[in-house]
């Protein structure tokens, strides 16, 4: 019977569990598909550097690539080498590591996975089925030949380097993962306080009933322990969905995440096998859910932070803004992404804990300042309302606030990436075609040919290889850098925007200056000016940087030289040519370069291909960060649709009374429609700073700290303007609901209790 | 002999590399399943009357599925002390490859076959062990005849340019040796001119000897260098069945007799009837096969051991030849414990002949 009882407010509210279901759900979804992705990709980290630790990677002194010949040689000469070949499956099952465990037998540990046997694919298989005719690969990768670093001397024409599965890109991969993380923790901290406001509504809601049951002589203990049983139960029912839920997205976009690891930190997500339920992420769901349900039940009552007190106030004044402002600092000088979220977290708590008082303080201002005329009553009636809801839905506002915050901040992030990088990849692009030297064949026999092919447009020949750089004192490690040798210098290069330059660049790249990208600027604070010790297939060359160049999307460094200063004895990797062709076909040129290098084909790409591929990658790389943003949009609104809509519910005795005041209902219907806006349209106000500050935030201090390079801030009104319709619609279709209400009932007067909407 | 308990070590080294497939794992888990397993179909399988061919049977034969190169000698260092040595190379295809098929291209690391590798120095009650590991077809091990080559990394057996004279050269953890070979005598073809049998059904590998090699060289072991020189037995066998079922491993001796003689004698264990075999060779190069029931072999007494026991000392009976010998090993532990451990150990001879050899057994301890 108590049960029947205590659960009879949800028959009579089904919409409100529903939205409460719904939010547990869909936060479980969201914190459980963020959970599985990072978790993964940082199991993934963790196996390639088990797998490789204390590890060396024997390379050739010329600067070629290692070959099984080269294996060859250096097991008869007695080194105990093994090989290690990494290649791509399909986009979807990860990367797998071909090793072979015969020779790794020399070693004394076997690298993890390759000593006991399991070569699964989870990540190893045996080497043969990466480089055999069973080929799987769709990308056959680069060999590897790893040692041990107690090895004896090696060969002469062989070197020991550390290994490493790509660039020293580890942290800002982990810097990757702990954005993902913190956005799913705001998640986290939004779900809370919207959990929290619609169980606590329903908790006023149900006081009366409580107080039924406790004249029937029910015992307040027993009541709540039936409420934590019933919200336990809740939880746990909603919860399961969420999981599998999160379990399905992060499936679904476990493609994307790999391959936006992939373009943006050449970290390889690997294999593994199919991971279990995340019971972990569900555990926290239910600990968060309860948490901030039932965290009352254990601390002592405090005094109501409604009702204007001015004690609350100035208490509040003290602890806010000092939060707040002491976030603003953090966030300004920390010097590492943890600070940085740690201070954006206390700038949320702070603006959060401030922002309810503000908005009804604004709201009674603006009430206390409505003419005194025959209209104004119902002006004055509309900004006290406002100031009663602002304060009595402060939790829904607040999360309501940041998540709005949230997602202007990610959309100004992500657009300006995009314009950024469309911007960045038409001058990189800027040739129509681009042609591959074929392996073998002359680049200088092609450059003459295209020197002397009439009518041709700009072109220029493109040499890319390997490079140690240092600064000129020769102190300090040496980077090993990719590098892009460029010749002759055309307009298909002198367009580019750079980030800093001196005068007249690429003449001074001309004569013998070195640019070098920000991603290697920024690591090794290479600055303008600066004299670089370059060291090319053996042979120093001392350069001065001339210039800074964006490169986005991935994270090597890389240094741009002209084409003249590289040594006779380097050995480029690939060699192309850029060109546009002017009055010339494509096929007037390929006929030329085929008969110059005796080949029977050529492989010509054309501009949008390589724009539309490049494109791809960078959709995939936010489409999660998107996602999460816009289903936590989601979330709050919906919570504030409920929430709007039950509490303007509790208000209806009021609204009655506008009734009996002599407002017509067509315009107690448009008084609502207008509270509701103002409602709607006062969280927008107050999510746009947020918004800008958080953008700023994301491209400005956790972008090139995550990414390794910066964008530049850009705001975008459009989008605010969208956002602020979405809104519109909601506070429109809230006070459509109660309109709808006051037409078809008549309610009783509530509580006066502070949730339930009692403040006159 | 040796080879085909450590046969099994390439077949699971093989399962390893290629472990995918867990029904050949299960196939190739005991040796009686080289026998049973389907796929022998594929590899050409010797048999009586089949010749041996010289020099293609000094190299590898890629149609069958087990050979070795397997080399075991007593030599005395200068101060007179015995030093016993082996040097054994193990192939195991995986999959047969048909006469004049090329070989699959080294850039696909081909798992066609797998190579083993073991080296040994047993010196002053002391046994020194080291296993190496190959897949075929790369290039860091593999064999060819002419001039013969055996290589595992740089563990080597090459003919040197005069032809006449071998060098084998090996360098383990802190050990090592480098030898010179010379062989003196005439190639001993086992069994039916080289067909050795291996079980009462008929079952057998192809199997020949050189029993008189001169060595001389140096052995390196505790940081000391000692200059060696003595007698060395090389042994060539290959097949692709070996043991049948119900086998359950084996006692090989290769014996240099102080009168001249050699004797090389075999038993596989069964639970009812052991099968055994042996050769008697003549200072003058003679050869007496002798099958089952002129032998008698029996273990006598235990010695306990870090991988279990094994018999104490043998007592080998031959009474058409005049043979009953007590062959033992010296005290110590004669273990080779690579992945799959085999006792191998010089012994010394007595009874009615005296002299030293060779002991392998297979399937004793744990």
């Amino acid at each position: 019977m108590i049960v029947k009882a205590m659960t009879s407010h949800y028959q009579r509210h089904p919409l409100q569990l529903l939205a409460l279901a719904l939010m547990i759900v869909v936060a479980t979804m969201l914190w459980t598909g963020v959970s599985v992705l990072t978790g993964q990709a940082r199991e993934s980290l963790a196996v390639s550097e088990q797998a490789v630790a204390a590890r060396e990677a024997v390379v050739r002194a010329d600067g070629q690539p290692v070959s099984v010949a080269d294996f060859v040689i250096l097991r008869r000469a007695g080194v105990c080498v093994a090989p290690w070949l990494e290649a791509s499956r399909s986009a979807s099952a990860g990367r797998v590591i071909g090793i072979d465990p015969l020779a790794m037998a020399c070693f004394d540990a076997p690298p993890v996975g390759a000593g006991n046997g399991e070569l699964d694919g989870d990540p190893f298989v045996d080497i043969s089925a990466v480089a055999g005719d069973s080929v799987q690969a769709e990308h056959p990768g680069q060999l590897s030949l790893l040692i041990s670093p107690g090895t004896a001397p090696l060969p002469e024409g062989y070197e020991r380097r550390a290994f490493r599965l790509g660039p020293a890109t580890g942290e800002l991969a982990d810097s990757f993962l702990l954005n993902l993380d913190a956005l799913s923790l705001l998640v986290l901290f939004i779900t809370g306080l919207l959990v929290r406001s619609v169980y606590h509504l329903g908790l006023a809601q149900r006081r009366s009933s409580f107080a039924l049951l406790r004249r029937f002589g029910v015992l307040e203990g027993q009541i709540q322990r039936l409420l934590a049983a019933e919200l336990t139960i809740l939880t746990l029912v909603c919860v399961v969905p969420g999981v599998w839920l999160g379990q399905a997205l992060a499936n679904r976009l476990g493609q994307g995440f790999g391959l936006a690891l992939d373009s943006l930190f050449d970290l390889s997500l690997y294999a593994g096998d199919g991971s279990p339920l995340p019971w972990r992420a569900a555990m926290v769901m239910v600990a968060l859910v309860l948490g901030v349900c039932l965290v009352d039940r254990l601390m002592p009552r405090r005094p109501a932070p409604g009702g204007g007190s001015s004690r609350w106030q100035a208490l509040s004044i003290r602890l806010w803004v000092p939060t707040a402002v002491a976030g603003f600092v953090m966030v300004f000088w920390a010097g590492s992404l943890v600070w940085v979220f740690a201070g954006t977290a206390l700038v949320f708590v702070g603006v959060g804990g401030l922002m309810p008082g503000i908005l009804a303080g604004c709201a009674d201002a603006m009430a206390r300042r409505q003419p005194q005329s025959a209209a104004s009553p119902l002006g004055r009636w509309r900004y006290r309302e406002l100031a009663v809801m602002f304060r009595n839905l402060a939790l829904p506002v607040v999360a309501l606030q940041f998540a709005m915050a949230t997602v202007l901040a990610v959309q100004a992030l992500v657009t300006s990436f995009e314009e950024t990088f469309d911007q960045w990849l038409a001058q990189r692009l800027s040739a129509e075609l681009y042609v591959e030297v074929p392996e073998g064949a002359s680049a200088d026999a092609g450059a003459r040919a295209l020197a002397t092919l009439g009518g041709l447009g700009d072109w220029h020949r493109v040499s890319r290889g390997k490079a140690e750089v240092r600064g000129s004192s020769g102190d300090g490690e040496a980077v090993t850098t990719d590098l892009m040798a460029l010749a002759p210098i055309s307009t298909l290069v002198t367009g580019w925007s750079l980030l800093a330059a001196v005068n007249e660049p690429w003449a001074a790249l001309s004569f013998g200056g070195v640019m070098v990208n920000e991603q290697l600027a920024r690591r090794s604070g290479v600055a303008l000016g600066q004299m670089l010790l370059i060291e090319l297939g053996g042979e120093p060359l001392e350069a001065r940087v001339v210039g800074v160049y964006a490169d986005y999307g991935r994270p090597s460094a890389e240094i741009l030289l002209h084409g003249s200063v590289l040594p006779e004895g380097f050995a480029p990797s690939f060699q192309s040519f850029s060109l546009n062709p002017g009055a010339r076909s494509v096929d007037d040129i390929s006929r030329r370069l085929t008969s110059v290098w005796q080949v029977a084909d050529l492989v010509i790409r054309d501009n949008a291909s390589i724009q539309a591929l490049a494109g791809q990658v960078f959709q995939q790389t936010f489409l999660l960060t998107r996602a999460i943003s816009v289903l936590t949009l989601v979330l709050a609104s919906l919570s504030l649709l409920v929430m709007g809509w039950v509490f303007f519910s509790t208000r209806n005795w009021y609204f009655q009374l506008l009734g009996v005041w002599g407002v017509p209902p067509a315009a107690v219907r448009g008084q609502l429609r207008r509270l509701a806006l103002l409602l709607v349209s006062g969280v927008t106000l107050v999510a746009l700073p947020l918004g800008i500050w958080l953008t700023w935030v994301l491209v400005s201090r956790i972008n090139p700290l995550a990414f390794g390079w910066s964008l530049p801030m850009a705001v975008y009104p459009g989008f605010w303007m969208e956002l602020g319709a979405v809104m519109a619609v909601i506070g429109l279709v809230i006070a459509w609901l109660i309109g709808r209400q006051l037409a078809g009932q008549t309610s009783l007067r509530p509580d006066a209790s502070l949730a339930g909407g009692g403040e006159r | 002999m040796s080879v085909v308990r450590t046969v099994t070590v390439l077949l699971a080294m093989a399962t390893l590399a290629a472990c995918t497939d867990t029904q050949e794992t299960r196939g190739f888990a005991g040796l009686a399943a080289a026998v049973d397993n389907d796929s022998a179909h594929e590899f050409l399988q010797p048999g009586p009357g089949d010749l041996l061919s010289f020099p293609d049977d000094l190299g590898p034969h890629p149609q069958h599925r087990i050979e070795w190169w397997y080399l075991t000698a007593n030599l005395k260092t200068a101060d007179g002390k015995p030093l016993g040595l082996q040097w054994t190379q193990f192939r195991q295809a995986i999959k047969p490859r048909p006469a004049g098929s090329p070989a699959p291209p080294a850039e696909n690391w081909p798992l066609d076959a797998a190579w083993m590798a073991h080296a040994a120095v047993s010196f002053d009650g002391q046994h020194r062990f080291a296993e190496r590991l190959a897949r075929g077809d790369v290039g860091h091990a593999g064999a060819q005849a002419e001039p013969l080559q055996v290589w595992l990394d740089d563990w080597q057996l090459s003919e040197t340019e005069a032809g006449e004279v071998w060098h084998l050269r090996v360098q383990a953890g802190g050990w090592g040796y480098d030898l010179q070979l010379a062989n003196i005598g005439e190639r001993v073809a086992h069994g039916d001119n080289g067909f050795s049998a291996k079980s009462f059904d008929g079952q057998g590998s192809m199997y020949f000897s050189l029993t008189d090699l001169q060595i001389s060289g140096v052995v390196t072991m505790n940081g000391k260098t000692h200059r060696v020189q003595g007698k060395g037995w090389f042994d060539r066998e290959w097949s692709s069945q070996l043991l049948k079922t119900g086998q359950q491993g084996w006692d090989w001796f290769a014996l240099h007799l102080d009168d001249g003689h050699k004797l090389m004698a075999f038993r596989l264990r069964e639970d009812d009837h052991d099968f055994l075999s042996a050769s008697w060779i003549t200072p003058d190069g003679k050869l007496t096969t002798l099958g089952p029931d002129q032998i008698s072999l029996l273990g006598e007494g235990w010695r306990n051991s870090e991988n279990g026991r094994v018999p104490e000392r043998f007592q080998l009976r031959i009474p058409e030849i005049g043979v009953d010998v007590q062959v033992s090993a010296p005290e110590g532990d004669y273990w080779n414990a690579g992945l799959y451990p085999y006792w191998e150990s010089p012994v010394t001879v007595e009874g009615s002949h005296t002299g030293v050899g060779y002991m392998e057994l297979t399937g004793y301890g744990k």
